[in-house]
């Protein structure tokens, strides 16, 4: 479903590399995982993923299409939340998601379902008809959830979801991310909580200081840990 | 006293954007040379409008002398350089004092409000002397040279130099500080921004044309009786100066003759100066900081219903519509874009109609005009052209488009959007911005005489197919290096340098297109001239959309790098 190959990329001309030879590949109906101490990479891999920055090189292929030969038809593969999403302050709410609807055609009906559904779900119906402007910085992040769901896209990318919402959203949000993988799309998102990683992910890789360290299963990374250890246990003998 | 220096220099660097300059040079070369590029040659570009400007009042100075009223050349050049500081000086101390996302940050520091806003006020300050020097630095020596005036001239303008940003500044600071205040009340900054310019724009406008009509004594504004009065009334003329701008008294006096009560004239003059910033401080600490913190509510919208939901989003619309709409609501929501991209469509076409409302033209001297102009239509017609095409370019609306998004931009970068769809809507916007201007000018035009059909058609139709180039090399400039980091949207326009180079390569290719074919039009056929403009025009437009179209979803990815 998402598949990266030898992904590198620096930052101007700067010495060390952000990202160094990163591979992994994620598979559909799967919720994959990605985890890293501050500074290791994981933003600037996901920017990659969504078209928002260029590869120094690597091959980046999401549903089968290669992002870099078809910008176009890649970015209608996923959908994107940003670790703290700015959105347009001056918009409202409701004009956002109507903007989010028809760039990405969906039809009148589904939208429509859609929104309600995951306005509800979020509990922001209140809010929708206020600016962005006014919003606090957790409604933010629903409206951009609400946003990035509108055309259920084949992988759903999410940069540190859980940072900034409330128990109830983040617990909707993993139930949200499991449906949507059993569906047989595929869910891909960078965090920090590793509790929440090691009870939802699928699959797990660790990045550190822009190298891929581990990919695999829990089971799997407990394995060649060689112990029975927490997932934050074998996180920190592995990034020390 | 440290602190002060501190945060003042922190202000500055944070409205120049001097640290990320610093750390490009170290890490990130080809972003660095490009900023240096634009750091030489928008200086570089201005070389010429300040040689002319010398001339210009080098000229003037000479008239004066001619007619022995020497007397009024500084006092005209005090009086300009306050009207342009104050004019420039609304929007910087807006956005320093009150559009500005710094103050959140320093708030909550143990830092005393005065401390903050002397700080503020200095940084705005640093720019207004710069500015300044080149406006008025030139009058003052051509003046202290013209004059052969010593050593004591010059100490004594330098102290006047030092009081002319200041007293204006610190003046239009209280007045601001106090409107913001009874503004923050009601929770409607943003408009109140885009009034009170208005109304300073209007107040200003108002002034030079009671200015004239003083000069003119009664409705004819005629250049023989201005003559008289100034030769006739010798000091008339400072007087009428003097009222309007009071100091002005002061200055004249202490510089036009140097005698030992320049010495008193001055030091009042630095005491009035003195006195005003103490009252711009002391008005602050009773408001400044209140309102900022009341004046961050937001008005809400009201609770929809789930059918008023769905209404509001509607039906599948097109990509290009999606983000049409999306601009237009950015530029017309945004004070600061809706005063820099949409106010001089309404302003310019006002000025006609107010200018000919306050200028009598005989009948005859009209019927007069009426025929030249029956007999010179190609002369009216580019004329037109050029005044279309100046709100196409000037407005800058597409050289700022993706800028004016700043840090949200990630979203316009992420969505599959075409880039054709990109291209239609962000230069319909501009395009609906110039149309409402050609059709403001086209009313207020008919108000002095009426159009015939042939010149509406001509003009229109080339007026809004010769600014198409310019808007498409707007946004060209724009896709290559946009201006996202900035923390207040002034910046993504005042600091835009894609505005300047917009502007100048749109009026000089504006100028040699118009040139061209006037002269093919006037000395062969009109209608070939007209051919070759609209033939230019259209080739320059696919050039450049063919350009945009192929580059821009790669140039998407270089927007962060
Ligand atoms: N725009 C940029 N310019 C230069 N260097 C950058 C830029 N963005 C990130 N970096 C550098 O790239 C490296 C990786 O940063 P990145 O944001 O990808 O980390 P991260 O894993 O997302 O960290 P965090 O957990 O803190 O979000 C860091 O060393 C960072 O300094
Ligand atoms: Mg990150």
């Amino acid at each position: 479903m998402l598949k990266l190959e030898h992904i590198s990329k620096t930052y101007g001309n700067k010495n060390e590399k952000a990202v160094d030879d990163v591979s992994f590949e994620v598979y559909p109906g799967e919720i994959f995982g990605f985890v890293g101490p501050n500074g290791a990479g994981k933003t600037t891999t996901i920017k990659m993923i969504v078209s928002l920055l260029a590869p120094n090189s690597g091959k980046i292929t999401i549903n089968g299409i290669d992002n870099q030969n078809d910008i176009l038809a890649a970015k209608k593969q996923f959908s994107y939340v940003p670790d703290s999403p700015e959105l347009f302050e001056k918009i409202k709410g409701i004009e956002y998601l109507k903007f989010m609807a028809d760039v990405y055609q969906v039809p009148a009906v589904e939208r429509q379902e859609r929104i309600e559904k995951y306005l509800d779900i979020f509990e922001i119906k209140d809010a929708v008809n206020d600016p962005i402007g006014s919003f606090s910085h957790g409604m933010k992040q629903k409206l951009a959830l609400v946003g990035a769901l509108i055309h259920d896209p084949q992988v759903f990318i999410l940069d540190e979801p859980m940072v900034g919402l409330d128990p109830k959203a983040s617990f909707e949000l993993k139930k949200i991310m499991r449906d949507h993988c059993d569906r047989g799309r595929s869910v891909f998102f960078s965090t920090h909580v590793l509790d929440v990683a090691e009870k939802i992910c699928d699959r797990i890789a660790i990045i550190k200081k822009g190298k891929i360290i581990e990919v695999g299963t829990m089971a799997e990374i407990r394995e060649k840990a060689g112990s029975q250890e927490s997932l934050e246990n074998i996180f920190l003998e592995l990034t020390e | 006293m440290k602190e002060v220096v501190n945060l003042t220099k922190l202000f500055i660097n944070e409205s120049l954007g001097l640290s990320l300059f610093f750390y490009n040079q170290k890490f990130n070369r080809k972003e660095f040379y490009k900023q240096l590029f634009t750091l030489i040659i928008v200086p570089v570009a201005l070389i010429p409008a300040f040689f002319m400007y010398v001339s210009l009042m080098s000229a003037t100075y000479f008239g004066l002398t001619m007619i022995n009223q020497t007397s009024v050349f500084l006092s005209i050049g005090y009086i300009m350089a306050t009207v342009l500081i104050i004019v420039f000086g609304v929007m910087y101390i807006l956005s320093e004092f009150y559009f500005s996302d710094n103050i959140e940050e320093l708030i909550p520091l143990p830092i005393s409000q005065r401390k903050l806003i002397v700080a503020k006020f200095l940084s705005i300050l640093v720019f207004e002397y710069i500015f300044a020097a080149f406006i008025f630095g030139p009058i003052l020596i051509i003046y202290g040279v013209g004059q052969g005036m010593g050593l004591l001239y010059v100490l004594l303008s330098f102290l006047v130099f030092l009081t002319i940003p200041v007293l204006p500044l610190s003046l239009m600071t209280a007045l601001i500080m106090l409107m913001m205040q009874s503004a923050s009340l009601k929770g409607r900054k943003d408009m109140l921004q885009i009034v009170f310019v208005f109304i300073g724009l209007v107040v200003i406008f108002g002034v030079q044309i009671w200015f004239t009509s003083q000069l003119g004594n009664g409705d004819e504004v005629d250049f023989q009786l201005l003559m008289n009065t100034m030769l006739t009334n010798n000091e008339g003329f400072l007087n009428i100066i003097g009222y309007i701008m009071p100091t002005s008294f002061l200055m004249a006096w202490t510089l036009n003759k140097i005698t030992l009560m320049s010495f008193a004239w001055v030091g009042a003059l630095l005491g009035i100066t003195l006195l005003s910033g103490a009252l711009m401080v002391a008005i602050g600490e009773r408001v400044y900081l209140k309102s900022i913190v009341s004046g961050k509510t937001i008005k809400k919208g009201k609770q929809l219903s789930g059918a008023q939901r769905n209404k509001a989003l509607g039906k599948k619309s097109h990509g290009a519509m999606a983000v049409f709409t999306m601009d237009l609501r950015l530029l017309l929501r945004t004070p600061v874009y809706f005063f820099n991209n949409i106010s001089v469509v309404i302003i310019a076409p006002l000025c006609i109609l107010l200018s000919v409302s306050f200028i009598e033209i005989p009948p005859e001297d009209l019927q007069g005009m009426q025929d030249f102009f029956r007999a010179m239509p190609l002369l009216i017609n580019y004329l037109l052209i050029a005044f279309f095409i100046f709100f196409g370019g000037t407005s800058a609306t597409t050289a700022t488009t993706f800028s004016r998004e700043g840090k949200a931009s990630w979203l316009t970068r992420m969505i599959p959007v075409t880039a054709r769809d990109q291209i239609v809507g962000r230069t319909g916007v501009a395009m609906l911005i110039q149309s409402l201007g050609i059709v403001f000018t086209i009313i207020s035009i008919q108000f002095i005489f009426p159009l015939t059909l042939s010149t509406l058609l001509v003009t229109v139709i080339l007026g809004i197919l010769g600014s198409l180039p310019i808007l498409l090399f707007g946004l060209f400039m724009d896709m290559n290096r946009p201006l996202l980091n900035w923390d207040n949207p002034q910046k993504a326009i005042k600091n835009n340098m894609n505005v300047v180079i917009t502007l100048f390569v749109g009026m000089a290719y504006t100028g040699l297109l118009i040139g061209v074919c006037g002269l093919l039009g006037y000395f062969i056929n009109p209608l070939l001239g007209y051919g070759m403009f609209m033939m230019i025009s259209v080739a320059i437009s696919v050039v450049f959309y063919k350009v945009i179209n192929n580059r821009l979803e790669a140039e998407f990815l270089n927007f962060e790098s």
